[in-house]
């Protein structure tokens, strides 16, 4: 991957459209070490077949469990005895930073060791922390701004700032995808805030883009047709491929015209994989129940885990489920119990059902939001944390990480990160890492220079590598 | 990049002068046996546990050029400078770092430092930093190559070259047909056959209008007894008086323009008058507008000579320009704000009227061109003493909001009296005017009727299925005088009709600082207003003490001697118009991008251009009269085995049209098109407030059913309709003068599935059975000539009549086969 920059000589995305004559111009970069393509047709290679990334990653997709709104850690997954023996106590303006002072809150939920590993999980969680020996805490996790909208599109995109390509755009982009008839990079239910940057692909190739599930507009847009019958769709289709083909043959090989007629195959078999794959009416009525799908309180997200599972067995590369209403400015205490409650028994189904199936082991799971909670009482109710974004917590379970591992620290109130810290770059070299690639080679040239999903940032928290 | 992740970014990029100054490296002294007991017992160890792994010879990476392992490294300094001045700690960046109080400065990155390690460096420095530690070699990265950097081709002058001679003389229409012809003979080859005239007429109309020619537009040209040259020169004449043609070449530069109707990024709020700017473009293509004049009203067109009112109001919607970009309005710094808008400015006006990246040199020296970092800032002090009007300002502390009437022009003539508005307002029948009248009567009552709270969800209901019906009708004027979201209520406050306008003004004259890294907080040298340095050979007007320069930079740009402006110009048509550019990359000329495949030919066009005075028109017409631009796509073997890519331009290259010709052309197959301009603002006040906040299900209508031409859709940054993301529209972020083409499976499920597909093609099958035909077979040759402007070929009327045989529902046979035809990549594609 690293030879990108020699290979792609043109220097614009039309430019390696036109010019590279086997295909799309990115053939050039999955013939570096493709994989045999599964499924599709033979002298064609989809942007989305399988591709080898650097050298071999425990991980081989990512089930990204988005909390918006910025979870507290101090109440779930960050156990801070001081900050609970200093309740009460009040901070100092130290450095001018009037984030700093106020009032300490201490832990509103219990905290008990879970697992053979003794982790640290309070009782929001009694779901998940059966599964303690499989997380790796991540408790030093830091990132750059307090609010919402940038910390939110940073995560996702590694800026605040620009439109950059997604982390789920540059996975698909490096890995293409292991089913050729659904696409690579899947979200279910994206947060309005960021909106369609969160997982765009911006200046990579669209085929890397995520596709939207919306659960209440019926799933992917256009998937169904309403108004012929599928033989009668089918003979349509035909007809426009003959055309396609007819245009082809009179421009043969070029790369635009086979991208259209593998692009209408490819649309019409996703019109049954996609509603296929997203229909659960073939689940056991068990398998509902474990997932909640059956109790208003975790219907929604235990849909949503459910299909992540399901779209991972398919193959697809990186799925996203999404959870809002993580900012407790008040009501800390009933709002996280039922944000905890939506997501607990779900998410414990989803570990479970990637252990039964073994593939917890190269499936990464990534839970957490934007940034944290402050220790401080947001305005001495007792019943509200601020924005922190200099010290939270999210974890990963499978896809190569250690289990039962509490990373990092936040300093004694947990307030900010101080050891093993890591910022949102450290955070996409890991997951990078984790799934086959340096993150400083994973590179796409675009408007004159190759850009990252790390930029020129990133350390991988080598530490937390099974 | 992201500026403002500090706490990594020690370091990191660089700062050029510090690096350019020879090192000069003091003779080691003897060290005291105290010192060197303290240095090898305390400072050694502890260099070499915390800071080697980055900071040596031995780094895999060495991070902000800073190295700790010789005493040469040290005093050498890092990319922001100095690192130690020895006997003040206090001074100290290597202190100041691990000290940890500053968060842009912390060191180690991943960890502090325990107190009494603190100590032992501040004492170590304390003392002078003794070191024994010499003799290591230090290298530092070089800065800029002006000699190398003024060589690049873009760069040299305009010269107007010969016209070659070409073996071939019949072949050649015009001069610029000599340029590609010689050097398709000098490569052995020859040109592919012209184009046959169904072919031409459709390419030339939806090049110059976007919209396809009718039936008896291609009956016309392609029965026209007279000779090919003069039959093309009638049609594409008649093509450049069409408002269409506005309306297509407007949106080339408002892609280039990064337009939109919102600001996009954190907080999305709408501009509601950045439509002004819109209409401001498409009428200065359609008037042929000279395009030094075009480009001088963008940049300072409040400071220049108006004619009369009209005229003045007219030049500053055009510095609108400025007011456009994407801004983070959640950005809480006002200085990182400010920095950000001017750096927005710089982007735009740099890529998009010179091909010049100068944005990338505003943390560091720019990386491939001779752009240093003086001159970035040099530039940006035209636009910090600018006030650029968008009517936005950023959030700080939370009371005020977003959207400020104060911070935008007010306009002398109500606009909606401008005799161009009403020229091109809506002219509706009176039937439809009855029915919008009821609508909107109706909307009122509702309207009222939602400020209690029974039946909210119904009310909405119906409000969305009203607006909808006018948007049917054509009426985009729907401005309910209350807002109706208490939430987003002090954002509603917009008066749609009010005579505002994005624009840009004077503001304090200044000069700004250098900022290291680009951070705003480290500042480095002020540099005085200036233009970049590689141009000083140009005469170059001098900045006044008491304007911010803008009319000057407007000279600069536009005059005759600037090697860029008409050479990207030229370059942007041809791109549009032959499929790529003489640049590939039409938006960057520097040495990053690709170098032009025909110099002459470019610069042939760029003197032929400011000769007959920068009109767009001449240029497009001139070029479409060409020999080049007639040629078929035919593949011939024997070029191919030599130019496959076309870069000789030997035949036409296929291109695909742009999500707004597809679905202007789907309009127009339904006849459902209106091509009239909707007066006023996009969009109403109920889209007032953050687009990004709430999901804001009340709002579901679909755009794109609305009749008018795309040009006159929202363009919210963001949140682009679904086809146009799906069909490449451009990212309105920033400038984009060369479309993706992409080829995805949304695009197919569009084409098959979408509800306005599908009733584009029930109505394109109506109108073809209501014509009085004799049989299936003459419906099937009408259907091609219709959708696709040729005729069917014996096999595809087979096919087409096979396929209408396999049900018995004639109406949905035909419906479902004009969609085959929209659905075909013939349609969407130029011949």
């Amino acid at each position: 991957m690293n030879t990108c920059r020699n290979t792609f000589t043109a220097v614009t995305r039309r430019g390696m459209l036109q010019t590279t004559a086997a295909g799309f111009g990115w053939l050039a970069f999955a013939a570096l070490n493709a994989e045999k393509v599964l499924a599709t047709p033979e002298d064609f290679a989809s942007p989305l077949a399988p591709k080898q990334p650097h050298f071999t990653g425990k991980a081989k997709r990512v089930i990204f469990l988005f909390m918006q709104g910025g979870p507290s850690h101090l109440d779930t997954f960050d156990w801070k005895p001081e900050l609970k023996a200093n309740h009460g106590k009040t901070m100092s303006n130290s450095d001018g930073d009037k984030r700093k002072g106020g009032t300490l809150l201490a832990p509103q939920f219990q905290f008990e060791p879970k697992g053979k590993s003794g982790l640290q999980i309070s009782s929001l969680f009694p779901e998940v922390s059966r599964y303690a020996d499989d997380l790796c805490l991540l408790n030093g996790m830091h990132t750059s701004n307090a609010a919402h909208p940038q910390a939110t599109i940073a995560l996702h995109t590694g800026s605040a700032n620009f439109v950059r390509p997604s982390m789920g755009a540059w996975t698909t982009y490096g890995l293409g995808s292991e089913n050729q008839d659904l696409p690579g990079f899947i979200t279910i239910n994206p947060v309005g805030l960021g909106g369609a940057q969160n997982y765009g692909s911006s200046f990579l190739p669209a085929s890397y883009q995520g596709t939207r599930v919306d659960l209440e507009a019926g799933g992917i847009a256009d998937i169904r047709n309403r108004h012929l019958t599928f033989g009668r769709q089918r003979s349509q289709i035909d007809l426009i491929q003959e055309m396609n083909r007819d245009l082809l043959d009179k421009h043969p090989g070029n790369p635009e015209l086979d991208g259209v007629i593998q692009s209408f195959e490819l649309a019409y078999r996703m019109q049954t994989s996609v509603p296929t794959v997203l229909d659960l009416k073939t689940e056991k009525s068990g398998t509902l129940e474990r997932y909640g799908i059956n109790q208003e309180a975790t219907q929604e997200f235990g849909t949503q885990c459910l299909m992540a599972r399901r779209l991972a067995e398919s193959g697809v590369r990186f799925i996203q489920v999404s959870k809002k209403g993580w900012d407790q400015h008040n009501n800390l205490k009933s709002a996280l119990t039922e944000n905890c409650l939506a997501v607990d028994q779900p998410i414990a189904a989803l570990l479970q059902d990637l252990k039964e199936r073994d593939m917890l082991k190269d499936t990464l799971v990534l839970w957490g939001g934007e940034f944290g909670r402050s220790p401080q009482d947001q305005a001495n109710s007792g019943d509200g944390r601020r924005h922190n974004n200099s010290g939270y917590t999210m974890w990963m379970a499978g896809g190569g990480v250690k289990g039962g591992m509490r990373y990092g620290a936040t300093d004694e109130t947990g307030g900010t990160s101080v050891l093993g810290k890591i910022g949102t770059h450290d955070l996409h070299a890991t997951i990078l890492h984790l799934l086959g690639f340096d993150h400083t080679k994973l590179t796409y040239r675009y408007a004159g220079r190759d850009f990252r999903l790390t930029d020129v940032y990133g350390e991988v928290a080598k530490e937390i590598l099974a | 990049m992201n500026l403002r992740t500090s706490d990594r970014v020690i370091y990191l990029l660089i700062c050029s002068f510090a690096l350019l100054n020879g090192i000069s490296v003091a003779t080691a002294t003897e060290l005291s046996p105290d010192q060197l007991a303290f240095f090898e017992g305390k400072v050694r160890p502890l260099l070499i546990k915390h800071c080697y792994e980055c900071h040596s010879t031995e780094s895999k990476k060495l991070k902000g050029g800073l190295l700790l392992d010789s005493k040469e490294g040290w005093m050498a300094g890092g990319d922001s400078g100095e690192a130690i001045e020895a006997g003040n700690p206090n001074e100290s960046r290597l202190i100041e770092s691990v000290r940890y109080k500053n968060s842009h400065l912390q060191m180690p990155p991943k960890y502090q430092l325990s107190e009494a390690e603190i100590s032992v460096l501040e004492r170590w420095v304390q003392m002078g930093a003794p070191d024994p530690r010499t003799g290591t070699k230090v290298t530092k990265a070089p800065g800029i190559d002006w000699e190398k950097g003024k060589k690049h081709w873009a760069f040299q002058p305009v010269a107007r070259p010969t016209i070659p001679v070409v073996k071939n003389t019949n072949w050649t229409q015009g001069d610029l047909d000599h340029f590609v012809l010689s050097k398709i003979e000098a490569a052995g080859l020859r040109p592919a056959p012209d184009a046959d005239r169904f072919a031409l007429i459709r390419r030339v109309t939806l090049d110059l209008t976007g919209l396809p020619p009718t039936v008896s537009e291609v009956g016309a040209f392609v029965h026209d007894s007279a000779s090919d040259d003069e039959a093309l020169a009638k049609v594409v004449d008649v093509l450049l008086q069409s408002p269409s043609f506005g309306e297509r070449w407007g949106r080339h530069w408002l892609d280039v323009a990064r337009y939109a109707d919102s600001v996009g990024k954190t907080r999305n709020i709408p501009f509601p008058y950045a439509w002004r700017y819109r209409n401001y473009v498409i009428d200065a293509l359609n008037s042929d507008k000279p395009y030094n004049e075009f480009l001088a009203e963008q940049v300072a067109g409040d400071l220049l000579n108006a004619t009369d009112k009209q005229d003045r109001e007219e030049k500053l919607i055009a510095t609108g320009l400025l007011a456009l970009g994407s801004m983070d309005l959640n950005e809480r710094d006002s200085e990182q704000f400010q920095l950000d808008r001017i750096d927005d400015q710089m982007d735009t006006l740099g890529r998009a009227t010179m091909g010049l990246t100068l944005g990338c040199a505003r943390c560091h020296d720019h990386k491939f061109d001779p752009i240093a970092q003086s001159d970035y800032y040099a530039m940006a002090g035209v636009f910090a003493s600018t006030a650029t009007l968008s009517g936005q300002q950023n959030r700080q502390g939370g009371s005020k909001q977003y959207h400020q009437p104060s911070l935008l022009a007010k306009l002398d003539i109500p606009p909606s009296t401008k005799p161009s508005d009403s020229k091109k307002s809506n002219t509706p029948t009176s039937n439809n005017e009855a029915q919008i009248a009821k609508l909107k009567n109706r909307l009122k009552q509702l309207q009222a009727e939602a400020k209690s709270k029974n039946n909210r969800a119904r009310l909405k209901a119906e409000v969305t299925q009203i607006r909808q019906q006018l948007a049917k009708l054509g009426e985009t004027e729907i401005r309910p005088a209350q807002a109706k979201n208490k939430k987003n209520a002090p954002e509603e406050a917009i008066d749609m009709d009010a005579a505002l306008a994005m624009a840009a003004a004077e503001g304090r004259v200044t000069n700004l600082a250098l900022r290291v890294r680009g951070e705003p907080d480290i500042k480095g040298d002020v540099v005085p207003r200036a233009f970049p340095t590689i141009f000083s050979r140009m005469q170059l007007p001098p900045l006044p003490s008491r304007e911010s320069g803008r009319r000057e930079l407007a000279e600069w740009l536009t005059s005759r001697d600037h090697p860029l402006t008409a050479r990207v110009m030229v370059n942007r048509v041809w791109a549009h118009l032959l499929g790529r550019g003489l640049v590939e990359t039409v938006d960057n000329f520097g040495a990053s991008g690709a170098a032009p495949t025909h110099p002459e030919l470019l610069d042939h066009l760029a003197t032929q251009f400011m000769d007959e005075g920068w009109s767009v028109k001449s240029l497009i017409r001139s070029i479409v009269l060409s020999r080049t631009y007639r040629l078929s796509g035919q593949q011939l073997p024997a070029n191919a085995a030599v130019d496959e890519a076309n870069s000789l331009y030997w035949r036409a290259n296929l291109r695909r049209l742009e999500a707004e010709a597809i679905r202007d052309s789907l309009l127009t197959a339904g006849g459902m098109l209106q091509t009239d301009r909707p007066a006023g603002a996009p969009f109403d006040s109920s889209d007032a407030g953050d687009l990004g906040k709430g999901n804001r299900k009340g709002k579901a209508e679909d755009p794109i059913v609305r009749p008018v031409r795309s040009v006159y859709l929202p363009v919210f940054r963001s949140k682009l309709p679904g086809m146009f993301t799906v069909f490449d529209f451009a990212e309105p972020d920033q400038v984009n003068g060369q479309r993706d083409v992409t080829t995805v499976p949304p695009q197919a499920l569009f084409l098959l599935n979408n509800p306005f597909v599908v009733d584009v093609a029930k109505r394109a099958a109506a109108r073809i059975l209501e014509q009085n035909l004799p049989d299936e077979k003459t419906r099937i040759r009408f259907a091609y000539a219709y959708s696709l402007c040729r005729y069917p070929t014996e096999a595809e009327t087979e096919r087409a009549l096979i396929f209408l045989n396999e049900t018995k529902d004639k109406q949905s046979n035909w419906a479902a086969l004009t969609q085959a035809l929209y659905s075909s990549a013939e349609f969407r594609y130029l011949p």
